[in-house]
């Protein structure tokens, strides 16, 4: 119910800034063509933000479309998003005064594959997924089943320490109730550690041996923003462009170096990925190693410099040998 | 050959015979995700879980990477080598009908002009036995394309789903005798006969999302031009390479080499239209914005590929529609574009 | 066993492997301009030497192995075939590397792919050949062509520029076609230098100033998308119909047989379909997508 209340504020606001020409686009969600999935809607017609929707599956990070639009953008952007967009201010992608920021205070996100895996169905076999406080609700063949959210939620949204943006023009609802729970959202990275050397290698070797290279973890990830990635330089050849493990994982690391800093923990690269290979234990081990090395989270405040194109004599240099 | 039918509980006695002969790929999860992968002598899991796989079957023909040749340097001079090849018999077991058909589809590119010398051969060596689908995603649309989940007519062999059994049909030469290669198989009665095609019929009806391909080649031609159209169509896509990659009828490659010391090899591997390096030059990159990408893409597909080669270069399968992580709708794009050029 | 016919590769590929490259060796390089190069080269194997043929306007996918592979077109004449030319501009990867060889280096190649200029249909006609830059390569196979089997055509008219005079290439034919007086020669440079004296001015301005007839002419166009895009419509204003323009075109290539699919336009291949086209057959795709 409270969903209904905040979409309708939010296609009211959406209008408004269109109708008074504050801004040229307005990207928000809308209903998705498979069930339950909802769909990036990019428009100029203040017609269709009628369309606008807010739900417990907005899953995708809104922030990653910013950088190619020209003009004023009004963007809906949840907890993780909204940093997203203050990393590209910080590193000069976007300026400030070209976003109206319409935040949603994020309870965190409903993971369809974690719902199958727990009910044994695929999700166009569900009835009805929904979310009601502390539980998501699932009908299957006319019957409901009840699940903690903590169960079916992605688990960067278990970890999420920033539900609520911080960063905002106008903020659609109340700051979320979200806790974060830091154990539960490192479960991959955990099992990983528990692995000596050599079985963790076996194991990257083993998932990036599916990697085919289709790019959707740079595609769909905001901190990915150049031009012309490493990858696709010729003079010198970083990698080889052919899909084999061992130049699959050196793309994941270097990808990973790339973004550390303006990694949110959107958890969108590992979502994104056709072939579940799981990025995030990648990305958020970065993510915890900037905020325990550096004390820096990505995309706090508009005014810090980015965290790897400055120093400061605190920063630790032990790993200098 | 009158048809058969072989009880599910002894169809891996049944692989186990095929495999005396062949190498057996089967629709597996072993590897992560659900793709066809070599049979280990007992896995049958797939008999629960089948829908449709991430990975469509052309990756045996046509690998993500795949050795082209390779090279020894002697001084200035080259030494040339192919690969090597036992020429190995292959059977695929459980391919669904719209990725057979999307097998006939590749074919017409891969013999056109120049014969493929790696796909073709792999081809030929290859025989497909179909496994109807019972169960199609809210993402299918292969009824729209011509097709049904339960097509036989681009496998040799095609088993359909009659409860505890399936109904086995000869469909060529080389599934005939793949079926006197096994005495599992029984004969099928008249009610099993029936039973198929109930299942035929009723998962037919299952297969609920349409698309309007009727003049879609001269729709999408008088829609060339429209810049708005493809722009607005183009704007939430991410310039990733899933829906093209995982395509069952995509086939862009690239070619590369790789030289550690005097040892080289040339590679090809997959790669997508979607990818703005795709079509850069030095100088100049013809479709370096993304609606021209995304027009070239929906356009080979349902207009250039016609007119090359008298077939739609999609089978509905779904996969685009399914793994896009922004939601993409080919559906959509296709509805969009024929709304837009009936209204002028 | 009948049930599957057995096949193999090895012997397959053997049999015609169209990836597989021919080994050649170079024989002479020339400086055209500082960055352009133009690579004299014959086949290592002595039987391909004599066989080998091809057509002005075909192109072949040049390898040096290790680095990688790229298309150029055959920039000799099929009727002066003691070797073969190619010419190419450094500019990334695979060029960078093909600049670092000397002569006796061996390089690969495969091909004569795509279509080739259409003699026949040239023939008795008037010619009008409109180059810039390196892209005169493919004209000067179709130009030493037909003026070695000259009384085949009528009138032939080049108008060839480039940016600067240090950026002409193949000064060499251009002198020869100079002195032919069965040619009429036009050079031109975007800007001169100090010791310049010929004309200034863009191609396709040029080519407007020489005005050829349309009448039974054939206008043969090659140079950058840019030349080209404004020499089209100076050449509709001259009379010319979109039949009686041809282009080649360059685009990026991997496989040069139609397969690879990055070279389309519209469903034509410039591989496969060309890289030769009448205007008429590219128009409705060459706006938006060249």
């Amino acid at each position: 119910m409270k969903d209904r209340e905040t979409e309708q504020r939010l296609r009211r606001e959406a209008k408004a800034l269109l109708e008074q020409g504050k801004v040229d686009y307005i990207i928000g969600f809308e209903t998705g063509s498979l069930k339950f999935t909802t769909t990036p809607l990019i428009t100029k017609d203040k017609d269709s933000v009628d369309r606008l929707i807010i739900n417990p599956f907005i899953v995708n990070n809104l922030s990653e479309y910013l950088t190619e639009l020209k003009g004023r953008v009004g963007i809906v952007a949840k907890g993780c998003d909204n940093r997203s967009i203050v990393s590209l201010i910080q590193d000069n992608q976007v300026k400030r005064e070209d976003v109206v920021i319409l935040g949603v205070p994020c309870p965190g996100i409903i993971d369809l594959s974690k719902v199958e895996g727990l009910v044994g169905k695929d999700r166009d076999e569900l009835d009805d997924v929904t979310r009601d406080g502390d539980k998501v609700v699932v009908t299957v063949d006319g019957e409901k089943k009840e699940f903690p959210a903590s169960e079916v939620l992605f688990d960067n949204c278990l970890g999420c320490e920033f539900p609520t943006p911080q960063e905002y023009n106008i903020l659609l609802d109340e700051s979320s109730s979200l806790v974060a729970d830091k154990t539960a959202s490192r479960k991959g990275i955990e099992t990983l550690e528990g692995m000596p050397q050599e079985q963790r290698w076996d194991f990257w070797e083993k998932e990036f041996s599916r990697c085919i290279r289709c790019y959707a973890c740079r595609s769909i990830c905001p901190a990915c923003f150049c031009e012309r990635c490493f990858v696709e330089e010729s003079e010198p050849q970083w990698i080889a462009p052919v899909p084999r493990w061992q130049d699959n994982l050196i793309f994941q690391v270097i990808r990973n170096i790339h973004v550390a800093g303006r990694c949110t923990d959107c958890g969108e690269c590992e979502r994104a990925c056709p072939v579940n290979i799981p990025l995030r234990s990648l990305t958020k081990e970065m993510y915890d190693l900037v905020d325990d090395l550096y004390h820096f989270k990505a995309g706090m405040d508009k005014e810090a410099a980015p965290l790897m194109t400055h120093y400061e004599t605190t920063d630790p240099e032990d790993f200098i040998k | 050959m009158a048809n058969k039918k072989i009880n599910k509980k002894n169809i891996a006695k049944l692989l186990g015979d095929w495999s005396k002969e062949f190498e057996l790929f089967i629709p597996s999860k072993d590897e992560g995700i659900a793709k066809f992968a070599k049979w280990d002598g007992k896995d049958t899991s797939f008999l629960d879980w089948h829908r449709n796989t991430i990975v469509p079957p052309k990756a045996i023909f046509f690998p993500p990477v795949e050795e082209m040749f390779s090279f020894q340097k002697d001084k200035q001079s080259y030494h040339i080598e192919l690969p090597s090849s036992d020429g190995q018999k292959q059977l695929i077991f459980g391919i669904r009908p719209y990725d057979a058909n999307a097998l006939t589809i590749l074919d017409k590119t891969f013999k056109d002009t120049y014969e493929d010398p790696y796909y073709l051969p792999k081809r030929k060596n290859t025989v497909l036995v179909g496994l109807g689908c019972t169960k199609p995603y809210d993402s299918c649309f292969c009824t729209s394309l011509g097709g049904s989940p339960t097509d036989s007519a681009n496998v040799d062999l095609m088993l359909t789903d009659i409860g505890d059994e399936f109904l086995v049909e000869g469909v060529t030469d080389k599934g005939r005798e793949l079926m006197s290669m096994s005495s599992e198989l029984e004969e099928a009665t008249e009610a099993d006969e029936t039973r198929a095609k109930e299942t035929k019929e009723a998962t037919y009806q299952k297969v609920t999302r349409q698309l309007d391909t009727k003049d879609i080649e001269e729709k999408l031609l008088s829609s060339f031009e429209i810049q708005d159209l493809w722009e607005e169509i183009a704007a939430k896509c991410i310039s990733c390479g899933i829906c093209t990659l995982l395509c069952p009828t995509c086939y862009c490659f690239d070619i590369n080499d790789e030289l550690i010391k005097d040892r080289g090899t040339r590679f090809r591997s997959w790669d997508s239209c979607s990818f703005p390096v795709y079509t850069k030059m030095p100088m100049e990159n013809p479709r370096i914005e993304k609606w021209r990408r995304v027009r070239n893409k929906v356009c080979h597909k349902y207009e250039f590929y016609p007119m090359n080669f008298d077939v739609i270069a999609c089978t509905g399968c779904g996969r685009c529609v399914r793994q896009c992580p922004v939601n993409w709708d080919i559906t959509q794009t296709l509805e969009k574009m024929q709304a837009k050029v009936q209204s002028g | 066993m009948a049930i599957a016919d057995i096949s193999d590769r090895r012997r397959y590929l053997a049999q015609g492997n169209v990836y597989l490259p021919h080994i050649a060796i170079i024989e002479k390089i020339i400086d055209e301009t500082p960055g352009v190069r133009t690579f004299h080269f014959n086949f290592k194997d002595e039987k391909l030497r004599e066989e080998f043929t091809f057509d002005s306007g075909q192109f072949g996918e040049y390898s040096v192995l290790g680095i990688g592979e790229a298309p150029f077109c055959i920039s000799s004449s099929p009727t002066r075939r003691d070797h073969l030319e190619f010419t190419a501009q450094r500019v990334g990867r695979l060029t960078n590397a093909l600049h670092r060889l000397s002569v006796g280096a061996e390089i690969g190649f495969r091909g004569p792919y795509g279509n080739s200029f259409p003699l026949d249909f040239l023939e008795g006609k008037n010619l009008v050949f409109v180059g810039g830059g390196i892209a005169l390569a493919p004209l000067r196979s179709l130009i030493w062509n037909v003026i070695d089997n000259r009384d085949k055509y009528k009138n032939i008219d080049i108008i060839y520029g480039a940016r600067s005079p240090a950026d002409l290439c193949f000064k060499y034919d251009l002198d020869a076609w100079d002195k032919d007086k069965s040619v009429s020669m036009a050079t031109t440079v975007d800007k001169g230098d100090e010791s310049w004296t010929g004309r200034e001015g863009f191609v396709p301005q040029v080519l407007e100033q020489v005005a050829p007839s349309p009448d039974n002419a054939v206008a043969i166009v090659c140079g950058p998308p840019i030349m080209i895009r404004f020499t089209f419509p100076v050449l509709g204003k001259l009379g010319f119909t979109p039949e009686q323009i041809i282009t080649t075109l360059e685009k990026r290539m991997k496989c040069g047989i139609g397969k690879c699919g990055r070279c389309n336009i519209g469903n034509l291949y410039v591989c496969r379909d060309g890289p030769v086209f009448t205007y008429a057959q590219i128009k409705n795709f060459i706006s938006s997508e060249y």
